[in-house]
């Protein structure tokens, strides 16, 4: 499963992917989301005084940890979708947002 | 009574201060063949907030250019007249209106999702054959008759807003009930008003219910990317939930949950980086 850290850039490694991107104080983007990380990018986020970054991991994950975020995941989806009605197109959008957040976990 | 008929809104809508001329010259050039970019350019130029707002945008990661672009000349140059030109009429139209004064209009809530609208039919335009740009402006602006209401009859949409919170209702039948019109109708007048190109005017006045719109308008493509947005919960706004699909539009655009799952994350990445560009 990928989860979503901020982490002070002195703890940012090498190869970890980023899960948004790094902007400067004007908003402009110094690198991109999902890009992974260099040397140089590191070395250049220090010069302009980045402090964090959010990064995308790969973790195992505890089963009954999970079960609850699926319970607390399908609880705000049956609320977003209490009127949407039972059809395949929108049981189908159901499922998508369901995978979609199961597999990127903030 | 809150009830609005549809001459006193039009009437209301000629009264509208002028938009910016460089946003007016991009709506008119939708119709023109021979188009003088370098005068437009300097035109949106001479606006320094225009400027400001849309140069923010182009130099997101939303558009992963290498370097940053500085004047509307370069943007031009790197990004395309036409990407541009859907910069300048996202940012423009919206800034045209002050909704604060409507009691229980959440204008951040506004702009997110549209924001997610916007970045949703950009990510589905390539796979229904539309302009990715075009498709952008198109969800940025399809609520847009809801700011005409929260800023031209403030009290009358307050009570549209208290109405939906205590039925728990979509905003459009809140809007039915209490004022006799809702914001997709509002803003397909805005659209004549203003002189919207077709599709934009398509997409505003029919995105809730596209299956009568034509099949090559983006009203199918708002319609999905709205439902997208709100199954996200990218508003944040308690009361959010989605409307039923509609399978015409859904069956038309060719989608089905394998490219639906490819597209999620596209919009998620970009979303608070294009919501910070956008506001102020």
């Amino acid at each position: 499963m990928k989860v979503v850290e901020t982490l002070p850039l002195s703890e940012a490694v090498v190869g970890l992917r980023l899960a948004a991107a790094v902007l400067d104080e004007g908003g402009h983007v110094l690198v991109p989301a999902g890009v992974e990380l260099s040397v140089g990018m590191l070395q250049g986020l220090q010069r302009r005084e980045i402090t964090e970054v959010a990064v995308e991991r790969e973790v195992e994950e505890d089963p009954a940890a999970q079960a609850a975020y699926l319970a607390k995941l399908t609880t705000q989806l049956d609320h977003l979708f209490r009127k949407a009605g039972d059809s395949d197109e929108t049981r189908a959008l159901y499922q998508a947002v369901l995978d979609y957040r199961m597999e990127h976990r903030s | 009574m809150n009830q609005l008929n549809r001459d006193q809104v039009v009437a209301r809508l000629k009264q509208l201060p002028s938009l910016p001329s460089a946003v007016s010259e991009l709506l008119a050039s939708f119709s023109k063949e021979d188009v003088d970019i370098s005068q437009i350019a300097h035109q949106i130029a001479c606006d320094q907030g225009l400027t400001a707002r849309v140069l923010r945008v182009a130099n997101s990661s939303f558009y992963g250019l290498q370097s940053r672009v500085g004047t509307i000349n370069e943007a031009v140059v790197v990004l395309g007249f036409r990407a541009v030109r859907s910069m300048v009429l996202a940012v423009g139209m919206s800034g045209a209106f002050r909704p604060e004064q409507c009691p229980g209009f959440d204008a951040p809530a506004y702009l997110r999702h549209c924001v997610a609208v916007g970045l949703a039919a950009r990510a589905i335009a390539p796979l229904a054959g539309h302009n990715a740009e075009l498709a952008f402006t198109a969800g940025i602006l399809h609520d847009i008759g809801e700011l005409v209401l929260a800023s031209n009859f403030s009290p009358q949409y307050a009570a549209v807003l208290a109405y939906r919170k205590q039925h728990d209702c979509f905003l459009i039948e809140a809007e039915r009930d209490v004022l006799g019109m809702d914001h997709a109708e509002v803003g397909g007048l805005l659209a004549e008003t203003w002189r919207f190109p077709d599709s934009l005017h398509e997409a505003v006045a029919d995105h809730h219910a596209p299956a009568g719109a034509p099949a090559s308008s983006l009203a199918d493509l708002i319609h999905l990317a709205d439902a997208i947005a709100h199954a996200l919960g990218l508003s944040r706004q308690p009361e959010e939930m989605l409307m039923p699909l509609d399978r015409t539009a859904w069956n038309r655009l060719g989608m089905d949950q394998a490219k639906l799952t490819r597209l999620l994350p596209q919009i998620e990445q970009s979303m608070e980086e294009t919501c910070q560009a956008l506001s102020g």
